[in-house]
């Protein structure tokens, strides 16, 4: 056991547990933030998807040794069922979710890239979110929400 | 004193008629005449249309010539060279931004001598010094494919020479020095298969165009022929007694690599690579057999070696005496819980089988670039196209911990001596 110091969603803490505890463990089991999913484990399909260091990482594959200081955000971040986020209010307009359990996933992989790029073609959109995998079938739907909140950031809208 | 002078006079003359001659030299190997535009694109036979493309995939042309999949053949795409950047060109039959003005012989001379239609000289990214092997059936095939393909408007693409090489008359000295141009000559010892595929590998396919070093002057090195050179900033293997590969290739394994970018025991493709399983998989399959045939016989006379390779398992923690201890266990660490889980033993074949890194050629190259690449970016299949996908690791480790990783695979994985660049290498590939 190693205490490990985190930066999760703009707040410290500290957490006892295995130097090669996944960071998805640790979010999920030890911080209570429910919304990244444990899908593959191989970093083949997304569903953990979380920003770290303003980078979309698979964060089943991140040993927690190995995020020293940099900061963590996950889909709590960005808002919750009485305030929603731009994105996630678009996923709902879109009605973008079957079962939903790559939503969270999809959701923090489309917000890396319009942290970035705030009017990114379509083709950008498809391109970014090629790792992240839905087996329901919805990424016809989930292209056109991370499409509808480019459009409204781009229109003014906050974050 | 009249003497004298006359002898000074004589001498200015010598040096004038000196320079006379070299500037007519120096003109015949940096001028060429235009061709007559053609005005109307002839017809072909459909047999001809069909082996031209069965040609353009085996040679890989849409590779740099198609930048937009939409967009086939129009040309656009940048490729950084030494020499500065520059863009594939339209080779559609469009008559004013492509090749519809160029009549069968503007074509012949541009994939033999390394001219355009107008007279100006194309640098040698473009592989002519291959094609000029090429007989002329298969050229006139080729010219009947691009002709019958639909035209499309797309104006050249400025390079970006540095100097002086934005003055395309000096590839007329490089012409004298790597443009050889004696027809290429089946060896009579050998199998009508094995020489279908010499010569496609020369003359069509380009292997030696990235697996043989090159000289500063940017031409192949031809005392070190398919000797491992560099394709797009990876290690392109070698394919000769110095192939890097820990465990012999068969030749079925080298057939199915080429036509699908996976070989079980041996590799996935990456980076350039990919592109050319692509491209193969779409040719005959009689000729992608002709070339495994061609690239064994080189493969082959690498001296069977004790690798760890041979062995299966996990890969061992650092031993306790390890010199490089602290960054050795830092390295095993990630291994064992970021790449261990698909690249471990025990998976039975699946779309998440992964090599067991022990296997892996690029922990066995020379330099360490190729690995970076794939911990850094993963494998991603070439766009539309199925493929193994692995994700990448820039964003996931710093540039200490992708040191630490690949020194770790590099002496337990391969059991061979650190790449003494590694950590200059690293820090090159992330440089944003």
């Amino acid at each position: 056991m190693t205490t490990y110091r985190l930066q999760v969603n703009g707040k410290p803490h500290a957490v006892d547990t295995d130097p090669d505890t996944p960071l998805l463990y640790v979010l999920r089991n030890d911080l209570a933030l429910n919304g990244a999913k444990f899908g593959c484990g191989l970093g083949q399909c997304g569903s953990c998807t979380v920003i770290m260091d303003g980078k979309p990482v698979m964060s089943c594959l991140v040993p927690v040794s190995a995020v020293g200081t940099r900061a963590v955000r996950t889909v709590e971040a960005l808002g919750d069922a009485r305030m929603p986020g731009v994105l996630q209010q678009a996923f709902i307009d879109e009605q973008a979710a079957q079962c939903g359990y790559c939503i969270a996933g999809m959701i923090m992989q489309a917000s890396a890239l319009l942290e970035k790029n705030t009017a990114p073609t379509d083709a950008q959109i498809r391109a970014h979110m090629s790792p992240n995998l839905c087996r329901c079938g919805t990424h016809m739907r989930i292209l056109r929400a991370v499409r509808r909140a480019a459009d409204r950031l781009a229109a003014g809208g906050k974050r | 004193m009249d003497r004298a002078r006359r002898k000074r006079h004589t001498g200015w003359w010598l040096l004038l008629a000196a320079a006379i001659v070299m500037a007519g030299i120096a003109f015949g190997i940096m001028w060429r005449p235009a061709v007559a535009p053609q005005t109307a694109i002839p017809s072909f036979d459909q047999a001809r249309i069909g082996r031209g493309a069965n040609l353009a995939r085996l040679g890989m042309c849409a590779s740099c010539h198609t930048a937009d999949l939409a967009r086939p053949f129009a040309g656009g795409k940048p490729m950084e060279t030494p020499f500065g950047t520059v863009h594939s060109t339209n080779i559609t039959p469009d008559a004013a931004t492509g090749i519809g003005a160029w009549s069968p012989e503007a074509f012949a001379r541009a994939m033999r001598e390394g001219v355009s239609r107008d007279g100006h000289l194309l640098y040698p990214a473009f592989p002519y010094n291959h094609y000029v092997r090429m007989t002329q059936a298969d050229v006139d095939d080729l010219y009947a494919y691009f002709m019958t393909r639909p035209p499309i408007h797309a104006p050249a693409r400025a390079n970006d020479m540095t100097f002086p090489f934005g003055f395309r008359p000096l590839v007329g000295f490089w012409n004298v020095l790597y443009l050889d141009d004696a027809p290429w000559r089946p060896d009579p010892g050998r199998s009508a298969e094995w020489n279908r595929g010499a010569y496609l590998a020369d003359a069509v396919a380009h292997c030696a165009a990235c697996h043989t070093p090159r000289t500063r002057l940017g031409g192949p090195d031809l005392e070190r022929q398919l000797d491992g050179g560099e394709a797009e900033g990876w290690y392109a293997p070698a394919l000769n007694r110095n192939s890097p590969s820990p465990l012999p290739w068969t030749r079925a394994q080298l057939h199915a690599y080429l036509r699908t970018g996976v070989a079980e025991d041996h590799a996935a493709a990456g980076g350039p690579m990919q592109d050319v399983a692509v491209h193969l998989a779409q040719a005959m399959d009689a000729d992608v057999a002709a070339l495994a045939a061609w690239t064994h016989s080189h493969l082959r006379q690498a001296p069977a070696r004790a690798t760890p390779a041979q062995r299966d398992g996990s890969l061992p923690r650092p031993a306790a005496d390890d010199p490089d201890l602290p960054r050795m266990r830092l390295g095993y660490a990630l291994y064992a819980d970021s790449c261990a889980r698909c690249h471990d033993v025990g998976r039975a074949p699946s779309s998440g089988t992964a090599l067991p890194l022990q296997k892996a050629i690029a922990l066995y190259d020379p330099d360490p670039r190729s690995l970076i690449h794939i911990v850094d970016t993963g494998i991603l299949p070439p766009d539309g196209e199925p493929g193994r996908w692995m994700p990448g690791f820039k964003a996931i480790l710093s540039d200490d911990q992708a040191g630490a990783l690949a020194a770790y695979l590099r002496r337990y994985g391969a059991g061979q001596p650190a790449w003494p660049d590694l950590d200059e290498q690293v820090s090159k590939a992330r440089a944003p």
